[in-house]
């Protein structure tokens, strides 16, 4: 009766599952996005790589706030992302309105870990062509996630997605120490952006967001962390002007 | 031809009306009451469990409970349907502590209790509970709920049948209501809230016929919860 109640991921003879093969495939196609954990924040950063001059680049959402102190990255198919990003951010409310407080990265992670594997499995559906980098601040501090198409999800420090993820994972392996401050995680990331990037990289075709932790001050509520924010154009602008 | 429909000719045989009069709720009765201090909490409820009329079904059946290491629930009401509250509570810390790797903290427990409350709202539990523990930073906060799930954060509050002696006295005692010109700031000491408890209670054990038997008192502080009993008079 339903003519898609099987999967269509489904097995090959090797063990692999051909479909996320593929999805990976398009992730790689999608624009380079990296992550750095700081000692006192994480910031991501993606490419806004326009094929016109005609795009309003301005209105290009390819950073995404999930709640206050999660926020959320991709490479790969946008349309997929958004989706991803309605759930995410449903499933974060639920979250407060159970518990009253944000979500710990962890547990937004795997709650959108597990969406992303059901379409894996399900009747008729493919897999989502993204790869996610979720960054955040809770209960153990600043935290930077993978999540894959298939499902599975990778806590890093330091880490790449999408078109030019090989060398820009090498040359965070060089940059990237754990004692950095947020600051110079911000100048790293958008300079492995620029190693892998073609033509002149301006504040308009990158996007940056970051979230910091805030150290507890005498009296005052030990859990606060600020929100996750995207930079202005301006203050691209300005990081620009200091690399160049 | 005339029709001969009942509500036409103005007749209509006496229809028997069986009037099972099953009711799924019962009022166990009893008393509880909690207060806030500044780092510390008290619930405090007696034990004497009631079947609304003159009988007593049990002198010594808790009402109140420790939830975790920080926080505990004193309930009212029904007491089957309080005991059902309890242990939802207590799988649903559980099932945090498996997801999270930590405790729930005081607020969001609150939350979920109004949550769970709420879940039922078509067919409540007959419980009202109040809940009470220290934040993350170890100040005292008390939570009063209706059977809906109705969450208030309060300095003291009492629930039960003897609810309407207590309540204004703890108003009077803690708020220092209708005390002209006195200190309103200061919030109860722990060896004062543990008197004001006693003599509430005892108190109310001469006035209520359904308060009494025993007294339960749990006092969560920095180091854990402690608990107190108290003889009440048994008549």
């Amino acid at each position: 009766m339903d003519r898609y109640s099987f999967s269509l991921t489904t097995f090959s003879p090797n063990g692999k599952l051909l479909q996320i093969e593929h999805a990976l495939a398009a992730v790689g196609n999608g624009s380079t996005s990296v992550g750095i954990k700081a000692a006192n924040g994480v910031v991501v950063a993606t490419e806004k790589k326009t094929g016109s001059s005609l795009i309003d680049v301005s209105s290009l959402e390819h950073m995404a706030m999930i709640c206050d102190s999660i926020g959320m990255v991709y490479s790969g198919m946008g349309p997929d992302f958004r989706v991803l990003v309605n759930r995410a951010r449903k499933a974060a409310q639920t979250y407060r309105r159970t518990y009253m407080e944000d979500p710990p990265v962890r547990i937004l992670v795997k709650e959108l870990a597990g969406v992303m594997q059901e379409f894996t499995q399900s009747g008729g559906v493919r897999p989502f062509g993204v790869s996610l980098l979720l960054a955040g601040v809770d209960d153990r501090g600043p935290n930077l996630y993978q999540v894959d198409p298939s499902g599975s999800y990778f806590p890093w420090k330091a880490t790449a997605i999408g078109k030019n993820m090989v060398n820009s994972k090498t040359f965070l392996e060089k940059r990237f120490n754990g004692d950095m401050e947020l600051e110079d995680a911000v100048y790293t990331a958008i300079l492995t952006l620029k190693e892998g990037f073609e033509g002149q990289m301006t504040e308009q075709s990158i996007d940056v967001g970051i979230i910091s932790t805030i150290p507890a001050v005498e009296g005052e509520d030990t859990l606060k962390q600020s929100k996750f924010q995207r930079l202005t154009q301006a203050e691209i602008k300005d990081y620009l002007s200091n690399i160049a | 031809m005339s029709s001969l429909l009942s509500h036409e000719i103005g007749y209509s045989a006496p229809i028997e009306v069986h009037n099972h009069g099953f009711s799924p709720y019962v009022n166990n009765e009893g008393t509880s009451l909690g207060i806030c201090g500044e780092d510390f909490v008290l619930v405090a409820s007696d034990t004497r469990q009631s079947n609304g009329g003159y009988s007593i079904n049990a002198r010594r059946s808790p009402k109140a409970f420790e939830l975790s290491n920080r926080t505990v629930i004193a309930t009212t009401g029904c007491a089957a349907d309080a005991k059902q509250l309890v242990e939802d509570m207590e799988q649903r810390a559980q099932y945090y502590v498996h997801k999270h790797g930590r405790e729930m903290s005081t607020p969001a427990m609150a939350q979920v209790l109004s949550q769970l409350l709420y879940t039922r709202r078509f067919f409540p539990y007959y419980v009202f509970p109040i809940f009470a523990g220290l934040d993350a930073k170890g100040k005292g906060a008390v939570y009063n709920y209706d059977a809906i799930g109705n969450i208030e954060c309060v300095s003291h509050y009492a629930y039960g049948s003897a609810a309407a002696l207590l309540q204004p006295f703890l108003d009077n005692q803690i708020n220092k209501a209708h005390q002209r010109g006195a200190d309103t700031t200061a919030k109860p000491s722990r060896a004062q809230a543990v008197k004001l408890a006693i003599d509430a209670f005892t108190s109310a054990t001469e006035r209520d016929i359904y308060t009494g038997d025993w007294l339960e008192i749990f006092i969560v502080d920095s180091e854990g919860v402690h608990k107190l009993t108290r003889e009440l008079k048994h008549d």
